[in-house]
């Protein structure tokens, strides 16, 4: 078994429940995601001997574990959250996704002219920390995406947003869970 | 309206206002191109301007002008950037083909027939040319609908469009095949033309050029309509899972539960944080770890503290309540009794019965302390009188 010497930086990033995305623009990042790439056979070994399943999504990596460390509970607080801000995201822009560019302050001009997107940005206010003003919260909410490595920022002077790879395991998220035909009959267009 | 009489004419205009027409051309997208921002450009001439719309070259409506469809499309086909496919200029020159075809074989005079020949020809040529042009436009067009096209209804019905159009177009090419090898195989023998020969294979050659792309624009189209699908498919189905969520039934509706129950991804889990203990071997060994060692040493000595020594506890004895009695002498009392008795008081002292058994020194100090207190109600007199080595003045009631 071969392993690269950067393991432990893969370790290190993986372990927190980040991603490691092909589209990141930080060259460490990317670097990191061919050398997985490279070595995902042997990678998977060693990382299992101390029980963590290296998951292979599409363009980027994470880690799973083989049976839960967590309770049901905060699970489902996690989903609700993710749906949430899901919802509020796919409003702002229907083909918000892996490779999508934005600035807070575009979400902010579409505040004004989409009175739905305004509704929903109200009640992520559980999710801003106590914050009263829309820029505050959007910008809580964006921080809340950034880190858990689903959004980065590529340019800090236009304060660019850029949608990494990794915003595919949200949408792969709410694409299992079922909604039997009956119910799905039952919500209004 | 007139018309221009001559090639000749129309040129020299097209050229007269080349700058305007370019600039309207540039434009053609945002048809507003205003009547003002031209008069600028033909040096505030409205005669030029007027000139072009009585040639039908461009047309005013109200006050913005655009080109005329006629030439806008001449424009566009000539230098390749037409949106539009059209599939009937094709369609045109098979009919084309085939009229001249019947004509010839039915023309006896070989000058006629020339012309006839010479007619099949361009109508090959150009069947070749156009359905390239057409070919390529298509998959242009594919292209930009799915990456320009922000409605996602309008961007399927577009593509479904024009995937409907690389169908006809495909048809075209087959039946253009079917006229050259089959139908009118007569002609293609009897015309023993070298030229019509190499227009012929080189028509077929493009056709099957075309074909092979269209087989990649319909992959294409497929992989985007899917995407499409996909895509749309994941906004409905947050919708509704949203919905569900505030109704606060997706618990009970879905298969929340159980989907989460497979999922145990690193990112539910709470970041972790190790707290190891130093390893003794570096900290006797290693300097980096001594340095530290003493940066620490050094902020701990600045802030002792020295603690202030504390008493300890009372201990639960001092805080037991004991009872102690003592029996007091009640001078008042006493004073009253001898008031009462008529005895002298150095008698009456020695003679009192207190509460308790008093030796005589103590009672020759109540003897005293009596004699010094009511003083003023005693009657001390010059008498002296003396027992057990005590002189003492007899003192009676006053």
């Amino acid at each position: 078994m071969q392993i690269p010497k950067q393991t432990a930086e893969i370790f290190e990033t993986l372990s927190k429940g980040q991603f490691i995305c092909s589209n990141s623009s930080s060259d460490t990042t990317r670097r990191l995601y061919d050398l997985i790439d490279e070595y995902y056979d042997d990678l998977y070994e060693y990382f299992q001997g101390i029980n963590f399943v290296l998951e292979r999504g599409d363009e980027y990596f994470y880690f799973s574990r083989a049976e839960s460390k967590v309770d049901m509970e905060r699970k489902i607080e996690a989903a609700f959250k993710w749906i949430d801000i899901l919802d509020f995201l796919k409003t702002f822009d229907n083909s918000f996704g892996s490779g999508f560019r934005f600035t807070p302050a575009d979400i902010q001009v579409k505040l004004n002219i989409d009175a739905e997107l305004k509704t929903k940005l109200d009640g992520l206010k559980k999710h801003g920390g106590g914050k009263e003003r829309y820029d505050e919260i959007i910008e809580k909410v964006l921080d809340l995406l950034a880190k858990d490595n689903f959004i980065e920022i590529e340019n800090i002077i236009s304060n660019t947003y850029k949608v990494l790879a990794s915003f595919d395991y949200l949408e792969k998220l709410v694409m299992a869970i079922n909604i039997p035909e009956e119910v799905k009959n039952e919500i209004p267009e | 309206m007139n018309t221009f009489s001559s090639i000749k004419e129309l040129l020299s205009t097209l050229k007269r206002e080349h700058e305007l027409l370019t600039e309207m051309f540039e434009k053609r997208k945002s048809l507003s191109y205003k009547y003002d921002f031209a008069l600028e450009l033909v040096d505030f001439d409205e005669e030029r301007i007027q000139y072009l719309i009585n040639h039908s070259v461009i047309r005013q409506n109200g006050t913005y002008l655009e080109i005329d469809d006629q030439f806008l499309q001449f424009f566009e086909m000539v230098l390749e950037v037409n949106e539009e496919i059209n599939i009937s200029y094709i369609n045109e020159n098979i009919q084309n083909v085939k009229q001249n075809i019947l004509y010839y074989l039915q023309e006896n005079s070989e000058n006629r027939k020339y012309n006839y020949l010479r007619a099949v020809k361009a109508a090959f040529r150009k069947i070749g040319l156009i359905t390239l042009r057409n070919v390529v436009d298509l998959k242009r067009n594919v292209e930009n609908t799915f990456k320009n096209e922000p409605n996602y209804k309008v961007k399927k019905a577009k593509l479904e469009n024009l995937d409907r159009k690389r169908i006809d177009i495909n048809s075209l090419i087959d039946q253009t095949e079917r006229l050259i090898s089959e139908e009118e195989q007569t002609f293609f023998r009897s015309a023993l033309d070298e030229e019509l020969k190499q227009i012929v294979t080189d028509t077929r050659l493009q056709l099957n050029d075309c074909r092979h792309n269209l087989i990649e624009i319909q992959k294409q189209v497929i992989e985007y309509l899917n995407q499409i699908k996909y895509q749309s498919g994941i906004i409905e189905k947050i919708r509704q899972i949203k919905y569900l969520k505030d109704q606060f039934e997706i618990r009970s509706k879905t298969n929340l539960i159980e989907a989460f129950a497979k999922n145990n991804a690193v990112i539910f889990e709470p970041n972790p944080s190790y707290q190891f203990k130093l390893s003794l071997n570096y900290l006797q060994t290693d300097d980096v770890a001594y340095e530290s060692i003493k940066k620490v040493s050094r902020r701990v000595k600045q802030g002792v503290r020295f603690d202030l020594p504390i008493a300890e506890n009372i201990s639960d004895e001092y805080l037991e309540t004991r009872i102690e009695e003592e029996i007091q002498v009640n001078l008042e009392e006493v004073k009253n009794g001898f008031v009462a008795s008529g005895k002298h008081l150095f008698e009456f002292v020695m003679g009192y019965d207190f509460a308790k058994e008093i030796p005589f020194d103590e009672r020759v100090t109540i003897y005293c302390q009596l004699a010094s207190q009511y003083e003023a109600v005693f009657n001390v007199t010059e008498k002296f009188n003396a027992q057990r080595e005590i002189e003492y003045a007899v003192v009676y009631p006053r």
